[in-house]
């Protein structure tokens, strides 16, 4: 990251946005070219090393990219589920293999054989089976089906009831003072839905005392987690909840400006959401004076433009302000010098999501639903191993065996571990589930890590050390490459797994420990740090099955 | 903290080099159990280094001038909260301490995680460490060996070992399989120079150092600062010297001989030879930074073009002859000039290239042994306005703060200069300045200069218009009520005169001749009237004018109209030129004043002179360089003794040069090489490079920096110094031989501001005068009181200058000069250096409608023609300049741009206009041979 680089693309900020610049130059090739990247550099004052630099970090914008006609989705649970390789063999059929490229993940986790064709995703055996009926146009328009269900307080899948009702509580609260809302949100004990659990309140009020005239709210729906797309429902069936929970952050905290990051992944959330917002617009609910007061907010939707690692705060800053998305040095933390160096929220979709209830109840309302460290209700998505794949909402505190049986139905075939949380979650032996309950300590005590609570399963027949090879090779591709351990150690622990599947190759047991050791201290931020959980999960409870991979070096 | 809270109380301590402790109680931090007091906001690094030494944690992605940036990992520490809390892991080098903290700095999980990690990148780094340039002095290799690796425990995997060497530039070389990733060279081409040419590209492990859109060094836009190199850990990114190599057997610190900037260098030597360059870290003036031309045009020292041998021109001929032979020769010619017509037909032109101690010699030998006032230096034809101007108002003709004040300010304003081309390490700092929001930068230039492509204003006036500009910006601050009235009633006198005769102004017309929109001045003045600390910069593009003196008064009485004198962060800060510009004038190189500035007109100090030099010395005013010219056209100088100048390329109207030159009875040019005014010489005196000799140069800051000899003088030349003093001798006059201590003892005597400075003082930054007999030195002039007493207002109004009023309707072009990067001044030396490969001819800029009027394409040859006569140059089209405005450089011999410059001076100073030459344009058919014309 680099302080220069933020001041520069900040002169042109949100209006003329740079990284929206880039997006905009590989609309016709899938990739911009020398001449117009040299351009841009030249009338951002940021020299071209800078544009090129930036456009090659990205999945949809690199080189590699350009004349990519169709891109698979290569998730965790199409990969377990084994949809990839029969959905590739019939794409075959109809295009180069060099115009086959990949994207992780579409959401479709539930149905998988999941695609993304001509700005559109699609899913499901049925599609996947028919490709000749899609090509030749006959109407399929890829939109998908999954159960929605709550098992205890409604909250977040709530109906909608139609944008005034929504916003009443708004307007209402733009009535009172910051300072009240802001105690309304720290009494409600939320905490972030994106891993780290951090209290929404206490971030907030962090930004809030920072004297600054701009102030950006971000809202970080890049968060690429094969297995999850409860992002993808909030933003595309409850689009409101986000903006909502946008307007309230921005009037909270001072900051006038938004910033809804959406993955390219997910083309109807960021068509969705743009019509919301423009919705809002025509009834005085964002821009100038919302409801009639001086009270001003906008925001502005960026197509992300695939890149894991961008689901980092500050490596989505970067990505906003146009530079490479490396992860930053913490301090100074995005709350006090973030987007273009200035005070920064940035919270993921259901964080935000929840302020709605939380504004319109109160934050009492919000803590007497869950756990006492765990408050309110969490989203569960189940992937398509379930007899009843779905988006579920639970009540903090709901038992994890709750979940799989109730509300999931059990599985289809038999299941040897869930990956909870995506790739950087824990790996949850079957045997575990009754030990577990939907919240940020039942999981952290266990061993393991909610996350964002998606479900992955990994079926009986599935090799965990496939697995670990997976998890290793996926955190070396979205590494950022900043820091040494987690450039170095993803690339050298997928070897090592890879050379262990493919020949008589033992792997030196301590050389492996001091490897995840080396990740989980050494690492710069969570995406190095986290990927060893999983991967010791695996080694504790399969051992019998690893074991054979391993040796004691002398 | 902003910038506006730093009072001069905290510049001292920080200047001082002590820590202010904000007063609060002091708050302890632990390391091993032992408690340190601890800095509010410091690193842990910082910390742990303070007490337990540099090299106490080892690192790999920090570097002194670098910001924390945290890649590589390896300055991991354990922490606790408390003693015997539970511990956890963070990196040194961007982790703040806090009160009570429990730093681990060397347990044995982290010593375990330094070695895993450096395990890992040696999985991918070339295992030839004996065969590598940087062997013995790699930092991956010493951290390696500090960690204690044995053996890299990982099977053979994907590796970057055959990445290709990028041998394409004349300096620059990178070996990417070196590469460990820690983006130093990226860190530094963004936060050091701004040049934004590194980057990254890929990700995650096939991540790799692109320059520009992934291309050579040389076709990238790499400006050569070597800054990258520098900053490199291993030998990834090098340069031809092979700088980082430890085969050298000595390294010298001097100073560079370039700018007025005053780079301090270490050069290292290998057998007497000059090896490589490196910037000190601990250089106050360079940081650890410098150009291409400081860190590597070395290589003219012993280039084969270099003179060796005094030489007498006899029947058209240079014949060389022995020292004793030339200074016989000379000393007869002098004393029959002397005694046939007088001390005043004899003229000395000393060198700003040259020492302090050598310019005292000169303008010593021209006074008292020759004994008249006819001295003069280059200052003449770049900042003799500015000593003028200043000292009118303030008293004291040079700069007021020093360079590194730029962190006080909150506005700077850079007026006339080119910094980022013509004083780049200063330049590189002002790019940093005009990036930060939080600062603004206006820049008046007729020129979209790089600087004025990042700044927040930019007034882009026509040539000559500056003192019309500079008026109308007074005449809104007035009107605005943003006049400092306070400091004004205080410290200043003439206001209200001024005032008056301010604000009758006519701004239509100030408007309409300068070019420049009114709301941008008024809003450009609001600004650096409004800022806390406003600081302004200028150079040649204010003094070399008809106007020049009175837009340098312009400039100070703006200061003295908002306060900005006499603390940190504001004050007039002129980019001087040359190296030792300041010292040449300041050892008293000018006809009026003698050593120290000081009238020798005044019958007191004429008395002081002559029982210093122990003779009398002349009392009138001699010639300033222009007037020796036309002295000698009208018969009344004989002769000249000039020391590293090159008149005939750089003084204006070179026709009119070499008639003066051939007018002359005796010309006598010391010199390093033959350049176009050697040609036109009698007697030829073999002077020594920089780096042969000791003695001091003055920086712009008036920052005196002992320069060290490196390497012995070229066989058959003598450094130039000694040849004064062998000359003064076989003249009778005695003058002990040459020695840098000796000489600024004699100095010290005389020169009131330098009363306290002994070279055995100097140490590595040098002092800025005045140094006080104690020795202790200034860092703000005019801090309570001007030299002059009050600082006094004097209005000027605009005047168009006579080379406009007699030619603009013939020749409706305005020709400007400027400076590229590459070059320095006339290219004596850079030409004589691999920077000709990177910059090989001077170019014209054109806008493209002038271009497109006169169907004129990239790279046509284009002729100028001016009333004087014409020269062919190639076009670059460009809209750095505006239509009707055309500027190009004077930097190879083979153009002599001089030709047509034009000879109206500054009418106080008499400091030529190079910056305004009416000329008309065509497309050129064939190339005009300048070379012919002469």
């Amino acid at each position: 990251m680099s302080h220069n680089l933020s001041e520069l693309s900040g002169r042109k900020g949100l209006t003329d946005n740079l990284f929206t610049r880039l997006g905009e130059l590989a609309i016709k090739d899938g990739t911009p070219s020398v001449e117009e990247l040299e351009k841009l550099a030249h009338e951002f004052l940021i020299g071209s090393a800078n544009t090129y630099g930036a456009i090659t970090f990205y999945d949809f914008l690199k080189p590699e990219n350009r004349d990519k006609k169709i891109y698979v989705c290569n998730g965790t649970a199409c990969l377990c589920a084994g949809s990839q390789e029969s959905l590739i063999e019939n794409l075959n059929h109809h295009f180069q293999a060099d115009e086959i490229g990949h994207m992780t993940c579409l959401g479709r986790c539930h149905e998988n054989h999941a695609f993304h064709y001509d700005g559109r995703n699609y899913s499901g055996p049925a599609v996947a089976e028919n490709l000749e009926g899609l090509f030749s146009g006959n109407g399929i328009n890829g939109d998908d089906k999954y159960r929605i269900k709550s098992s205890g307080t409604q909250i977040l899948t709530s109906p909608f009831p139609g944008i005034e009702d929504y916003y009443k509580p708004l307007l209402t609260a733009l009535e009172r003072k910051p300072e009240v809302l802001l105690e309304e949100i720290k009494t409600s004990g939320v905490r972030g839905r994106g891993g780290a659990g951090f209290p929404l309140g206490l971030k907030l009020e962090f930004c809030r005392n920072e004297s600054s005239d701009i102030k950006f709210i971000i809202c970080n729906a890049d968060e690429g987690d094969p297995g999850a797309y409860s992002d993808r429902y909030l933003l595309e069936l409850q689009p409101h909840s986000v903006l909502f929970g946008m307007l309230t952050a921005g009037y909270v905290t001072g900051a006038k400006h938004g910033v809804l990051y959406i993955r390219a992944e997910y083309p109807d959330s960021i068509a969705i959401c743009k019509n919301a917002i423009d919705e809002l617009r025509e009834k005085g609910l964002m821009g100038k004076g919302i409801g009639g007061t001086n009270f001003d907010f906008d925001v502005k939707v960026i197509s992300a433009k695939g890149s894991y690692i961008c689901g980092e705060e500050t490596a989505l800053i970067n990505s906003i302000e146009g530079q490479r998305p490396e992860v930053r040095i913490r301090p100074p933390y995005p709350a006090q010098q973030g987007l273009f160096n200035k005070p920064t929220i940035v919270n993921n979709v259901e964080t935000l999501a929840t302020l709605h209830y939380i504004i319109s109840n109160g934050g009492a309302a919000w803590k007497a639903i869950g756990t006492s460290k765990s408050s309110g209700t969490k989203l569960i998505c189940l992937d398509s191993f379930f007899k009843h794949p779905g988006l579920y909402e639970v009540e903090m505190g709901t038992p994890l065996k709750t979940v799989v049986d109730d509300l999931g139905g059990g599985f289809k075939r038999p299941v040897k571990a869930l990956q909870i949380g995506g790739p950087l979650g824990g790996l949850v032996p079957v045997w575990k589930i009754s030990d577990l309950t939907i919240d940020f300590e039942s999981f952290a005590e266990n061993g393991f890590l909610l996350g964002h609570a998606s479900v992955v399963s990994i079926p009986e027949d599935f090799p965990i050390l496939r697995f670990i090879e997976h998890l290793f090779e996926f955190a070396a591709y979205e590494s950022c490459g900043k820091c040494f351990p987690c450039r170095l150690g993803t690339k050298r622990g997928q070897e090592l797994a890879a050379k262990a599947l493919e020949s008589d190759y033992k792997i030196d047991k301590k050389l492996l420990t001091d490897l995840l050791t080396t990740l989980e201290e050494g690492s710069l931020c969570a995406h190095g740090g986290g990927i060893p959980l999983p991967i010791r999960n695996a080694l504790q409870h399969f051992e019998s099955e690893l074991s054979v991979y391993l040796e004691d070096k002398l | 903290m902003s910038a506006t809270d730093i009072t001069s109380k905290q510049f001292d301590q920080k200047a001082a080099g002590t820590t202010a402790t904000n007063g609060s109680p002091t708050q302890m931090a632990f390391v091993d159990g032992q408690s340190f007091p601890m800095q509010e906001g410091e690193t842990i690094l910082s910390f742990l280094r303070r007490y337990q030494g540099e090299d106490f944690i080892p690192t790999l992605c920090d570097a002194p001038n670098l910001k924390p940036f945290g890649s590589c990992r390896v300055c991991s520490v354990e922490v606790a909260q408390e003693a015997n809390g539970p511990k956890k892991t963070v990196a040194s080098c961007h982790a703040p301490i806090s009160a009570g903290m429990h730093i681990y700095p060397h347990s044995e999980s982290v010593k375990e995680l330094r070695k895993n990690i450096i395990e890992l990148v040696l999985t991918d780094h070339p295992l030839d460490c004996l065969t590598c340039e940087v062997n013995g002095n790699c930092e991956l290799q010493d951290v390696a060996a500090r960690v204690g690796i044995r053996e890299v425990r990982y099977p053979a995997g994907a590796n970057h070992l055959d990445r290709e060497k990028d041998l394409s530039h004349p300096y620059m070389t990178s070996d990417l399989s070196k590469c460990i990733n820690c983006y130093r060279c990226v860190r530094a081409c963004d936060e050091v120079q701004g040049e934004f040419v590194l980057s990254m590209a890929g990700r995650g492990f096939d991540a790799y150092i692109i320059k520009g859109t992934d291309q050579t060094f040389m076709e990238s836009d790499c400006v050569s600062c070597g800054a990258c190199a520098q900053a490199c850990p291993t030998s990834a990114i090098s340069d031809i010297y092979q700088s980082k190599s430890i085969t050298t057997t000595e390294t010298t610190r001097t100073i560079c001989t370039y700018c007025g900037v005053g780079c301090n260098l270490d050069v290292s030597t290998s057998n007497g030879d000059v090896v490589s360059i490196r910037a000190p870290y601990d250089a106050e003036v360079n940081e650890g930074h410098t150009c291409l031309k400081g860190r590597y045009a070395f290589k003219f020292y012993n280039h084969p073009e270099r003179l060796t041998s005094p030489m007498i021109k006899r029947n058209g001929h240079f014949e060389e002859v022995s020292w004793d032979e030339v200074y016989d020769y000379m000393a007869e010619r002098f004393l029959q000039y002397k005694a046939g017509f007088g001390p005043d037909s004899i003229a000395g032109i000393s060198s700003s290239r040259c020492t302090n101690e050598e310019n005292y010699l000169m303008q010593k030998f021209i006074r008292a042994v020759i004994g008249t006032n006819n001295i003069d230096g280059c200052a003449r034809v770049c900042h003799s306005p500015t000593a003028l101007g200043m000292q009118r108002t303030f008293g004291t003709g040079a700069a007021t703060n020093s360079i590194a004040d730029l962190q006080y300010a909150d506005c700077a304003m850079i007026i006339g200069a080119n910094p980022t081309d013509a004083h780049p390490v200063t330049g590189a700092r002002f790019k940093q300045f005009a990036i930060d929001s939080s600062k603004v930068t206006i820049v008046i230039d007729p020129r979209r200069t790089e600087i004025a492509r990042y700044a927040d204003y930019h007034l882009a006036l026509r040539p000559g218009t500056n003192v019309a500009v500079l008026n109308m910006m007074m005449y809104y601050i007035i009107r605005e009520g943003l006049a400092d009235e306070e400091f004004i009633a205080a410290r200043t006198e003439g206001f209200d005169e001024y005032k008056s005769e301010l604000l009758g102004i006519d701004i239509d017309q100030m408007e309409a001749v300068s070019g420049v929109d009114r709301d941008l001045v008024r809003r450009a003045a609001i600004a650096y009237a409004t800022a806390p600390n406003a600081m302004s910069f200028h150079g040649l593009g204010v003094t070399e004018h008809f106007q020049g003196t009175f837009a340098v008064m312009q400039i100070a009485d703006l200061a003295l109209l908002t306060g900005n004198i006499g603390r940190p962060g504001v004050g007039v800060n002129p980019l001087r030129g040359q190296n030792n510009v300041q010292g040449s004038a300041d050892m008293g190189v000018q006809p009026h004043q003698g050593a120290g500035y000081l009238d020798v007109t005044d019958a007191t100090i004429n008395s002081k002179y002559s029982e210093f030099y122990g003779v009398q010395v002349p009392k009138e005013i001699g010639y300033k360089i222009p007037e020796m010219f036309d002295a000698a056209l009208a018969g009344k100088l004989k002769a000249i003794w000039i020391i590293g100048e090159d008149v005939v390329q750089t003084d204006p109207n070179t026709q009119k040069v070499i008639r003066a030159l051939e007018a002359t009875d005796f010309v006598v040019v010391q010199e390093l090489f033959m350049t176009e005014t050697a040609k036109y010489a009698d007697v030829i005196l073999p002077g020594a490079s920089f780096l042969e000799k000791s003695g001091t140069f003055t920086n712009g800051e008036r920052r005196v920096q002992a320069v060290r000899q490196v390497i012995e003088p070229l066989p058959g030349t003598k450094p130039d110094g000694q040849i004064i003093i062998d000359m003064m001798n076989r003249m009778g006059y005695a003058q002990p031989d040459y020695t840098p201590d000796g000489m600024l003892t004699e100095i010290s005597q005389i020169v009131p501001f330098f009363a306290g400075i002994k070279w055995e003082e100097l140490g590595i930054n040098g002092k800025q005068w005045p140094v006080h007999p104690d020795g202790t030195d200034t860092k703000i002039l005019h801090q309570t009181e001007f030299k002059r007493g009050r600082g006094k207002f004097e209005f000027h109004a605009f005047e168009e200058s006579q080379e406009l009023l007699d030619h603009a309707r013939d020749y409706p072009y305005i020709l400007t000069t400027n400076r590229e990067l590459e070059h320095y001044n006339c290219g004596t030396m850079t030409r004589r250096t691999d920077n000709e490969k990177i910059l090989s001819s001077d170019y014209l800029m054109i806008h493209p409608d002038d271009a497109a009027k006169h169907s004129i394409n990239e790279g046509d040859m284009v002729c100028i023609e001016s009333a004087r006569g014409k020269v062919d140059v190639n076009a670059r089209i460009t809209d750095e300049v505006n239509p009707g405005i055309l500027s190009t450089t004077f930097h190879f011999p083979d153009i002599m741009v001089n030709m047509i410059t034009s000879d109206i001076h500054d009418s106080e100073a008499l400091c030529p206009e190079y910056k305004v030459v009416a000329v008309r344009i065509r497309k050129s058919k064939g190339k005009f041979k300048a070379q012919q014309a002469l």
